[in-house]
């Protein structure tokens, strides 16, 4: 009898005694995509300096907004740490989700002086330029593009279009460049197959086609607002340059694009790009890593920031670590964030292919060689422009996918009526926030 | 013995029926009736369920106001009106040409009522995902077979205004219309034989006896499989997210789907109860008057 219990009771007994010592751990949430994966990489370095076990949870980007703002609307304590939208830094703090760090970047020293001034702005502070800091600068990002760099080499291909433009086939300096460039690839035979333009963000459903045409938009000048009257967008986001590059871009859509490509996004770019049928794809820094993977001597593959046109700017992506107020482990999570500010740790955070915003990794002198899109990502940096990050940024996103959607891919109306429509809701949105 | 009679009678057979059915109204009402009072509460407040710490007005009928006078939600309501009347006007013809098809003894029947019914046995998320691959202009089968019967060239069924309210009409065609043809054999089934043998010793002709014998006997049944299809496609809601997201533009963009935007992306909790009232109220008007209609028809 005694050996049965004992075969029954000391496993139970084990178990129960395991759980109780089980290592202290957090819970980290972010887009399910490669820098995450990288992420998972460096922090088994924090497990093993501090015995905190990292658990992840990631989520598809089509549902990541969704998930994430559901779990901080519902004060979820799934997650300790999130890495969340740049968009969503306003209402992290003002709805109380995110915990303010000052005192704690005080306390450990932690200058955000160190960081991308850029990223700083963008990911950490609310309200915007001030000194409060809400997130630390995790994964600095933009939008680029890549081109097919081996076609581009073609003699036959570049004496073609010296010809046709009277200017040499190369990196495109302006969106007018990059235009003749993917008009002049589209429905192109290359080595027996049918070749088309570029693969441009469409997608509807999250933020894809807003990311997409205010690379155009930023690039001719465009602002939300009135500098002297915020909140105020009427005569700056509908005036006549940023009507020229909404039309821009639709014809960008409309000449350039491969069949089929009305509702994509980074998957489908790259699986457009890599399947060979686009000479350029328009996507996030963070998957310059993988596609630069498989082309060891970069013969395959170029990239470049986003062309100028009246300006130079490109849309800021990327994203802050922040620590959920609703989180019973807030110390631990802090832990975390310390660990992730050291400059080592950064310095390995680029090597794995994450974006550091660490001034130490972006200074140093061989950065610029460590990676073909990496000064591109430098001078990206510098010029970068964000949607708005209002605590109601949802609220303005959604008319903004669905206005130019319907005009660029729909070709329902006009950019002058698409830009209106998006001010009138804006304007709704404001003035029920007191804000207009 | 008498112990158990006098228990027995203790408990009268109204009270043991109240017992049975307790529980389901219990949890009618928590789970359907409760939700409805609150949303209608919540339907004239300024409520939004991410912004908890925004004092809640009483606003009145002013949501009501917003949405009956919003030129985009109308819109929608004529995207679902368009989407249910070639649906439901679909599937009712196909399924139950279908139906008198199978009604008929060949070799294979039983077989082929099972392939035909296999569509509505997936689930509408699945059939909205590789929908979009048959509907891919480069590489997908209904392009293909389109093109077989005349070139069109590269069309994009997703990605076109046009042809993308077609494109959901299709799919749920292709799903719903099994449905509608299970209900109308069964009617068809029902139908006695003898009829049909007294209209021939009166020499009716095969279009008579359908429009004054077969038509008449499977319509209620046809009007019940029209309710549970309207119904349904009122509230149509996975299938056409995963397969267009109500685009290109909002040209597929149904008021279930729009409901959701308004309530859990927009967070205008207040608002879209308002919208959510007016779609109950509607659905409820339409479904009583329809159940009055078909209770005539099956009196007659």
């Amino acid at each position: 009898m005694k050996k049965i219990l004992s075969v029954f009771f000391i496993p139970l007994f084990a178990l129960m005694f395991s759980t109780n010592v089980k290592a202290e751990s957090l819970t980290l949430g972010w887009a399910a995509w490669d820098p995450a994966n990288a992420l998972v990489e460096l922090s088994k370095e924090f497990t093993a300096e501090t015995g905190i076990e990292m658990n992840f949870e990631f989520v598809d980007w089509t549902s990541y907004a969704d998930r994430m703002l559901n779990e901080l609307n519902n004060k979820g304590k799934t997650f300790d740490l999130l890495v969340g939208d740049s968009q969503w830094i306003g209402g992290g703090a003002v709805n109380g989700h995110y915990v303010k760090l000052n005192d704690f970047f005080d306390r450990e020293g932690i200058s955000m002086n160190d960081f991308s001034d850029a990223t700083v702005y963008a990911y950490s502070t609310w309200p915007k330029g001030s000194e409060n800091y809400y997130a630390l600068p995790l994964m600095g990002d933009a939008l680029a593009w890549a081109y097919r760099k081996d076609w581009f080499d073609r003699p036959e291909l570049q004496s073609e279009f010296q010809s046709k433009h009277g200017y040499a086939l190369g990196v495109p300096k302006t969106w007018d460049e990059l235009y003749d460039m993917c008009s002049f690839f589209q429905g192109r035979e290359i080595d027996g197959v049918v070749r088309y333009g570029a693969a441009l963000n469409t997608e509807r459903g999250s933020e894809g086609i807003t990311m997409g045409v205010t690379a155009a938009m930023y690039a001719w000048g465009m602002e939300y607002e009135d500098p002297s009257n915020p909140y105020n967008s009427d005569g700056f986001f509908n005036a006549p340059n940023v009507v020229e590059a909404v039309d821009f871009y639709k014809k960008m859509y409309e000449d350039c694009s491969p069949p089929g490509h009305s509702n994509a996004y980074m998957g489908e770019n790259l699986d457009a790009y890599s399947s060979g049928q686009v000479a350029f794809q328009m996507n996030w820094y963070a998957f310059w890593p993988g596609v630069a993977k498989g082309d060891k001597d970069g013969r395959v593959t170029g990239f470049f920031a986003n062309p100028c046109q009246e300006i130079c700017a490109a849309t800021l992506g990327g994203q802050g670590i922040s620590v959920v107020n609703y989180s019973d482990k807030k110390e631990l999570a802090q832990q975390y964030i310390k660990w992730f500010a050291r400059p080592d740790v950064q310095q390995k955070w680029w090597d794995l292919g994450g974006y550091s915003c660490h001034k130490d990794v972006l200074g140093s002198p061989d950065f610029v060689e460590s990676a073909v899109y990496a000064q591109g990502f430098l001078d990206s940096m510098g010029i970068v422009k964000d949607f708005w990050q209002e605590p109601s940024f949802v609220e303005l996103l959604i008319p903004m996918q669905e206005n130019m959607h319907d005009y660029i891919v729909n070709g329902k109306g006009t950019a002058k009526g698409a830009l209106d429509n998006i001010i009138e809701e804006w304007e709704e949105v404001f003035e029920s926030e007191g804000k207009l | 013995m008498k112990k158990l009679v006098t228990k027995s009678k203790g408990l009268s057979d109204k009270a043991i029926g109240w017992l049975f059915i307790a529980p389901t109204i219990i949890l009618l009402l928590l789970i359907n009736v409760y939700p409805l009072i609150y949303a209608i509460r919540m339907s004239f407040t300024n409520f939004y369920a991410n912004k908890l710490t925004q004092v809640v007005k009483n606003v009145g009928l002013k949501n009501y106001y917003k949405i009956l006078g919003k030129e985009a939600i109308w819109e929608k309501m004529q995207i679902t009106a368009h989407f249910m009347f070639w649906t439901l006007s679909l599937q009712i013809i196909i399924g139950l040409s279908l139906a008198l098809l199978l009604n008929k003894k060949f070799k294979g029947n039983e077989l082929l009522t099972t392939t035909i019914v296999l569509p509505m046995m997936l689930s509408p998320a699945v059939v909205g995902v590789f929908w979009g691959y048959l509907y891919n202009p480069q590489v997908g089968l209904f392009t293909y077979i389109v093109n077989f019967f005349y070139d069109f060239g590269s069309f994009d069924m997703l990605g076109s205004g046009t042809l993308a309210p077609w494109a959901i009409v299709i799919v749920d065609t292709w799903m719903w219309t099994p449905f509608t043809m299970l209900i109308c054999l069964a009617g068809l089934r029902s139908i006695p034989g003898y009829l049909y043998e007294a209209a021939e010793v009166d020499r009716a002709s095969k279009w008579q006896q359908f429009v004054y014998i077969t038509l008449p006997s499977v319509l209620p049944f046809l009007l019940l499989a029209l309710l549970f299809r309207g119904i349904e496609n009122f509230k149509m809601f996975d299938m056409v997210m995963e397969l267009t997201g109500g685009g290109p533009g909002s040209m597929t963009e149904l008021t279930s789907m729009n409901l959701k935007r308004e309530a859990f992306e927009k967070w205008k909790t207040g608002y879209s109860s308002a919208y959510a009232v007016i779609l109950f109220v509607t659905i409820f008007g339409f479904g009583n008057v329809y159940v009055k209609v078909m209770n005539k028809i099956k009196d007659r």
